[in-house]
């Protein structure tokens, strides 16, 4: 890992074009502003990660249970997706 | 005297999913999170888990998942797309994309991970699961059973 000393309004440049600047340092916490190109998604680490980790469960969910469950939740969803009007973007 | 050579057998390639029509096959190009090395899938739906659909990834270790409209589990729900994520959908004004949200079993509910959405816009067949800076939804949204 770089670790690099920082005052507020100093920057840390990554490669080509991503720029990660210190807007502002509390006492609770340190406010950066980041600069990227729109190919970069840029994340809150543990949001990111509670993703990663609801991914990672679902993919290990055994369809067949979950299918036995869809009966028991059926009745509490909208009947179907024809009752959804096509949402535009 | 020597034996004649053996025949070389023609090494099939692997397909990936010989039975998914490649019109069928929706490119995600940055994977979902957890997943970044699959790209491709299908969606398929099937009588016993309406209205519920299944993702199932055809690269690397393949994963599938469950999922289902996110305005099934919550009527009201409304995430609006960043103006990054219409660039990379390459989302026009008249596209109707297709919005799915994850669906996984803890001990024994089903659980919808709101915030972090797969779209897809059905046009290009490209898709994307969106993350949101700031969402009101939670990605544990538990589906009310009996």
């Amino acid at each position: 890992m770089r670790v690099f000393t920082r005052k507020r309004n100093e920057a840390i440049v990554i490669g080509d074009g991503i720029e990660v600047r210190v807007l502002r340092v509390g006492r609770d916490g340190v406010r950066l502003g980041i600069v990227a190109p729109t190919e970069v998604a840029v994340h809150r680490g543990e949001i990111y990660a509670a993703v990663c980790a609801a991914n990672r469960s679902a993919a290990s969910t055994s369809a067949v249970e979950a299918t036995g469950l869809v009966e028991r939740v059926r009745a509490h969803l909208p009947s179907s997706s024809a009752a959804l009007a096509p949402r535009g973007a | 005297m020597t034996a004649a050579a053996a025949p070389v057998t023609p090494v099939t390639p692997r397909t990936d999913a010989p039975d998914v029509p490649a019109a069928d096959i929706v490119t995600i190009p940055d994977g979902l999170p957890g997943f970044e090395r699959c790209r491709r899938f299908v969606v398929m739906s099937s009588p016993e888990l309406e209205p519920l659909a299944r993702v199932e990834g055809l690269d690397d270790e393949r994963p599938s998942f469950l999922a289902l409209d996110p305005r099934l589990a919550l009527p009201d729900y409304d995430t609006v797309l960043s103006p990054a994520d219409r660039q990379r959908l390459a989302v026009d004004d008249h596209d109707a994309l297709l919005w799915l949200a994850i669906v996984r079993l803890e001990d024994t509910r089903l659980v919808v991970n709101l915030r972090a959405p797969i779209v897809i816009n059905p046009r290009l067949m490209i898709g994307r699961q969106i993350v949101p800076a700031d969402s009101p939804y939670s990605t544990h949204h538990e589906l009310p059973m009996d």
